[in-house]
């Protein structure tokens, strides 16, 4: 039988917890320990059974028996939390975006390079059903050659509104301030588009952007994009965070035939029931399937899919996307 | 007990001009035979519910507040002084919702204060409701205020069944952490009620949140909390004698379930308004009994 896995979760706010109920249904990973900064979320992961709780990361990142760490800390600390998890040589997931600019996405990966560790970045998308059932349609050539692309992530962003539950959640102050989260709507959601179409598509040639700001904040709560891919594939991207209602999808429109595949969370009532009853909501599913994919990468050593190198291209995109807006 | 006649005035307005509905406010307050007095500080407190936009139904309209302060400077003095009022809350901070909300591009076109009441200059001082003594911090901008006017939104609520303009109330309360009033919620609303009475209470209903969102186009008008609340219960298809902090406002003087409604037709706004069916209620209650068994920490 494999070794199970140690994992370490650092930060335990909204992500972070899903990525804690879902490691416990893990077979092959055992959650050791877990870091952040309020006592509550602390006493949150001893309810549910880890032993080993810490108010500060390092110390966690100091346990000599830990495999490998899910960092789920606010933009600004990926960087820094990853680096050092690198440096203790412990395995990095990563939550997405990579970092808040290119810069400190490349420190990140040349640590990790350095250190002979893997990282993958948290693009849960990539393992929803729907979007793995386009892919291989798009692949068996049944839509013949994809000409044109759109796809849509709008939801609340820091406005998120537990589906849940029926009280709204103070808003992280860090998603607020952008020298803290990097940018507004194009870094938060654009990535998950940007990446699951870069994996559809292969590597942007040319972005084009507009960027809005219905709510009056320091940077953009809604963008739209135009890409051009190198295989000739053009895409529209719309990412909003105006909506109480999430919408999720791709439509890819080819040669032969068209298809979509649309992401919704379900019914409030049974996401809520699940909750209570311990299951995994169907919204997060595709959240323990990037983590048991993780499990994997550091388990095989030929496992290639995902690394963070990719999440560095992500990036660039998105830079790339600021810089050249449509006025 | 036998309640005095109040009025209660019902318009129907379609559009969120400002102009459109400087004529609707006016016109509401004709139907409620309004005289406007002479003031020089007026506060104007909307309903700012976490950062949701006005589109949803959950928030006052800047539109709405727009058309009040254009009202007012018309009909008393272009010279009044008008502040914006609201305090931060659990999950709502001020300085984020002025800015969010429309509210501090506002301010800046008409010249009005926004005041966060959680860093306002306070008094603390002592109210009774149902023999019981309750102390509050209460801001000297709205203690001070020559005319206090009251902007709230219909909503349901888990906890109180409605939120109208008794509730907005709640929302003076400066300390932040309102959370603490939950297990007295009807008694606490009653009391902020009465010890920071409001003169004039106008229902953004030109959008509401029922089992949906809609287009309503309702402007109300009251001098009487109690009667606006009931109207507005009433559209809602709640009995307002089943709703806690209105029974007991009306018991502690704040106004009359005997209202005359005046202007647009209630049961047009009745029948158009989106009311919780049995599924939406079998879920309101399973939530309750889910926080009553304390399983809600689960849900986050």
């Amino acid at each position: 039988m494999a070794k199970k896995i140690n994992l370490g979760i650092i930060g335990l706010g909204f992500i972070g917890k899903v990525h804690l109920r879902n490691c416990l249904s893990l077979k092959s990973a055992n959650v050791v320990a877990v870091a952040d900064v309020s006592k509550k979320a602390l006493k949150y992961a001893r309810k549910l059974g880890v032993k080993r709780l810490f108010t500060d990361y390092p110390e966690l990142l100091k346990q000599p028996d830990i495999d490998a760490v899910i960092i789920s800390l606010p933009t600004h600390l990926h960087a820094p939390c990853a680096i050092s998890a690198a440096e203790e040589g412990k395995h990095v997931f990563l939550e997405k975006p990579l970092a808040r600019n290119l810069n400190e996405g490349k420190r990140i990966i040349s640590a990790v390079r350095k250190q002979n560790v893997k990282l993958m970045v948290g693009y849960p998308l990539r393992y929803f059903s729907g979007f793995v059932n386009l892919k291989g349609l798009m692949e068996s050539g049944a839509l013949g050659e994809i000409q044109i692309a759109y796809a849509v992530n709008i939801a609340a962003g820091p406005f998120f509104h537990r589906a849940e539950s029926a009280i709204p959640r103070p808003v992280p102050e860090w998603w607020l301030n952008k020298e803290m989260s990097g940018g507004g709507v194009l870094m938060d959601l654009g990535c998950h588009i940007i990446n699951l179409l870069r994996w559809y598509f292969g590597e942007v040639s040319k972005v084009k952007t507009v960027l809005g700001y219905r709510f009056n904040f320091d940077f953009e709560d809604y963008a739209t994009c135009i890409m051009n891919f190198k295989c000739g594939t053009s895409a529209i991207m719309n990412v909003g965070w105006f909506s109480q209602n999430t919408a999720i999808g791709v439509e890819l429109f080819g040669t032969m035939s068209h298809a979509r595949a649309y992401f919704s969370p379900s019914n409030k009532a049974i996401t809520a029931i699940k909750l209570i009853l311990g299951r995994t909501p169907k919204f997060f599913k595709p959240y323990l399937k990037e983590l048991s994919h993780f499990i994997n990468y550091i388990s095989d050593s030929n496992e290639k899919q995902l690394i963070g190198e990719d999440a560095l291209k992500d990036l660039e995109i998105i830079e790339k996307a600021y810089k050249n807006q449509i006025t | 007990m036998v309640d005095l006649l109040s009025l209660v005035g019902l318009i129907e307005c379609k559009d969120r001009n400002v102009d459109s509905l400087r004529e609707a406010v006016k016109e509401a307050l004709e139907l409620i035979d309004y005289s406007f007095p002479k003031a020089k500080r007026i506060v104007i407190k909307p309903n700012m519910c976490y950062y949701w936009d006005y589109s949803t139904g959950q928030t006052t309209d800047p539109n709405f507040v727009a058309a009040l302060i254009e009202m007012f400077r018309e009909e008393i003095s272009p010279d009044i002084e008008i502040s914006i009022v609201e305090s931060d809350a659990s999950a709502m901070k001020c300085k984020y919702a002025f800015k969010y909300l429309g509210y501090e591009k506002l301010a800046k076109k008409y010249c009005v204060n926004l005041v966060n009441l959680s860093e306002a200059e306070s008094k603390t001082t002592k109210v009774k409701v149902k023999d019981e003594v309750f102390e509050f911090l209460i801001p000297k901008v709205i203690k001070n205020a020559d005319l206090r006017v009251n902007v709230p939104k219909m909503k349901y609520m888990t906890f109180t069944k409605i939120s109208c303009a008794l509730k907005n109330i709640f929302g003076c309360n400066p300390y932040p952490k309102k959370f603490k009033y939950h297990p007295k919620l009807d008694e606490v609303i009653v009391a902020l009620n009465k010890v920071m009475p409001f003169d004039l209470h106008f229902l953004d209903g030109l959008i509401v949140c029922g089992s949906k969102t809609l287009k309503l186009g309702l402007v109300m008008a009251s001098q009487d909390p109690v009667a606006i609340d009931a109207t507005a219960a009433t559209i809602m298809s709640v009995n307002p004698k089943s709703v806690g902090h209105i029974m007991l406002a009306r018991k502690e003087g704040l106004g009359n379930l005997s209202f005359k409604i005046k202007g647009a037709d209630l049961d047009y706004f009745r029948v158009k308004y989106p009311k919780k069916g049995l599924s939406e209620k079998i879920v309101a209650f399973g939530y309750r009994v889910v926080c009553a068994l304390g399983l809600d920490k689960r849900l986050i």
